[in-house]
């Protein structure tokens, strides 16, 4: 995560010296057509898991969730992706009632978020839960299990969360992937049409990551409505059916892994200018953004054939390198896409 | 109800395989009852055996009405009272089965006395006075449950043990639940006799000596509910705003 962030900051940095070259609002377009896309979908459908709209929730003089419109269709699988102090969380608390929107309207299942959650419509996986002592997983699980009127049978709960065998070890004497399951057993244990999880991966080691995301996606092959928030683009791409981005409280990008890769170009085209100043590049075709540093253009193209046969016509192949461009990347451009837009204005 | 009922159960188990609590709300206050009434002829004295049984099993209950507040505070610190929140439990449920998870836990305090008395000291009373004397005890810690429920929602969970433990003690000694406030000075007995938990003890005292609680004792008993039950609802209403 940390080098995440740090690359972040790289980034940013050459965008300091270079707003000219990084303001480009082509990078965008494509991601505005995504989001209106899905509003369409979801605008007064009753049917919707989730919906938001206009939602805005601040603490203090910090905007955690600045105006989002979202809608989840039942039986998606949902990647809430975003880095540390995204508004992820709050976005979550929102949806479970646990905060009010400010502004605007959260519904689960078209009913105000407190009254799906007593209707026992919502599971939920919170951040830094911890077990209470001395109750075992069983106990635990079938308590809460019994406080939703269609629950899973306790077996099957425990089961799909992997804790058949430690379900008669206390809470309290778990490992940590161990507590981590036993979260994901309580927010299923109700059977929910919704299951929200908030960052359920945090602070486990990679088999342990491996088996809850099998459990999970068992779980959602049910039928169920899943959404979860991560800030490892890896783990939205490989889990969800659908990826939303989140950065300074605001959506910056809706769609699958695929086009959210393809929204910020699918490949990298980079080249020697040799002295030439990069005028008209995100004019060629495929070119979705530019990118100067010293006197080599990166260009993040959505079709890189495309590209390159046009920078032949111009002559300008003088070390032509082109680059699949990861998800790494595309999450990068669309969060930093704000701080640049915030830049220029 | 069932969803109440499910968490009683569960508060409960929980409770009573803490080894602490069991050891001071039970096993403390036998031990000093027994202590207090078989050192240096302490026995002797006419009516101290029983007198002293129902300050100690008072004591126990009310400890353990307490501690119901200690594990409140727990749950606010594990973020367990927030995952309840999105269970279909409302919260107004959670705080009614912790009331009457307390209603449970002060049993084993009040009746592992009692049992000392009869058993081990001897102390003769007719059936129907255990029974009013075990039911008074029950009812009557309710006041304190519902001060460590206060104590749970406002406090954070060191705080309100430390909280707890100091009230107790001081309850305890004050309302004469130790000593008999016979020894207080004027000034202190006649404070002594409008607290909380000597009042509570003499709802169990008045049955021992063969008559129906006073007037007064009932109306102080209710004057403390009355306050304490607020107490409880002021803080659970403020956490609710930030838990």
């Amino acid at each position: 995560m940390s080098a995440l962030a740090a690359d972040g900051m790289r980034h940013r940095d050459i965008c300091h010296r270079r707003v000219r070259t990084c303001a480009s609002a082509g990078a965008l377009r494509p991601l505005h057509s995504v989001i209106r896309m899905t509003q369409t979908q979801t605008t007064g459908s009753e049917s919707a898991a989730v919906s938001f709209a206009g939602a805005a929730k601040a603490f203090g003089a910090v905007r955690a969730v600045d105006g989002i419109d979202l809608g989840i269709r039942r039986g998606e699988t949902v990647a809430l992706l975003g880095r540390n102090g995204a508004g992820k969380s709050t976005a979550i608390s929102l949806m479970l009632g646990l905060n009010d929107p400010d502004a605007g309207r959260v519904r689960i299942f078209g009913r105000a978020p407190g009254q799906a959650v007593a209707a026992g419509l919502v599971g939920a996986m919170l951040q830094d839960g911890r077990p209470i002592p001395r109750v075992t997983v069983r106990e635990l699980v079938t308590f809460v299990a019994r406080t939703y009127p269609r629950p899973l049978p306790v077996a099957e709960a425990l089961e799909l969360a992997g804790l058949t065998e430690p379900a008669d070890r206390r809470g309290d004497r778990l490992s940590g992937g161990q507590v981590q399951r036993l979260r994901f057993a309580v927010a299923l244990a109700g059977n929910p049409e919704l299951i929200v999880l908030d960052e359920p991966t945090a602070a486990l080691d990679v088999e342990a990551r491996h088996a809850f995301w099998k459990s999970m996606r068992a779980y959602a092959s049910r039928g169920n409505t899943v959404l979860f928030s991560t800030h490892y683009l890896e783990e939205a791409d490989s889990n969800a059916d659908r990826i939303v981005v989140v950065d300074h409280g605001r959506i910056v990008a809706d769609g699958s892994g695929e086009r959210i890769k393809r929204s910020v170009g699918s490949s990298l085209v980079a080249f020697d200018l040799a002295g030439g100043d990069g005028e008209g590049l995100g004019l060629l075709p495929g070119v979705v953004s530019v990118e100067i540093r010293g006197d080599r253009a990166r260009l993040r193209t959505a079709d890189s054939d495309a590209t390159v046969v046009a920078l032949a016509g111009l002559g300008a192949i003088r070390g032509l390198e082109v680059t699949p461009a990861t998800l790494e990347d595309a999450f990068l451009a669309l969060t930093d896409s704000r701080d640049r837009a915030k830049e220029t204005m | 109800m069932p969803k109440i009922a499910e968490y009683v159960k569960l508060e409960t188990r929980r409770t009573l395989r803490d080894p602490g609590f069991v050891i001071f709300s039970a096993g403390m206050p036998v031990l000093m009852y027994l202590l207090f009434t078989n050192l240096g002829g302490a026995g002797q004295v006419d009516g101290w055996k029983a007198m002293s049984m129902v300050g100690m099993a008072a004591y126990g209950a009310l400890g353990a009405a307490m501690s119901v507040g200690t594990g409140i505070a727990e749950d606010r610190t594990l973020g367990w009272l927030r995952q309840l929140r999105i269970t279909p439990m409302s919260p107004r449920q959670v705080v009614v089965g912790r009331a009457l998870t307390g209603s449970v836990t002060v049993l084993p305090a009040i009746l592992s006395v009692l049992v000392a008395g009869g058993l081990v000291n001897g102390v003769r009373l007719d059936l129907w006075q255990w029974a009013a004397l075990t039911l008074l005890l029950w009812a009557g810690a309710t006041p304190f449950t519902l001060l460590g429920i206060g104590n749970g929602y406002r406090l954070t969970a060191q705080a309100t043990g430390v909280v707890n433990v100091a009230t107790l003690m001081g309850l305890a000694v004050v309302g004469g639940l130790w000593f008999p406030i016979d020894a207080f000075p004027d000034w202190l007995r006649s404070v002594s006799r409008f607290t909380p938990a000597n009042r509570f003890a003499d709802l169990g005292w008045s049955v021992t000596h063969g008559a129906a609680p006073g007037l007064t004792t009932v109306a102080v008993v209710l004057g403390w509910l009355g306050i304490f039950g607020s107490y409880a609802v002021v803080s659970y209403r403020r956490a609710g705003r930030t838990a």
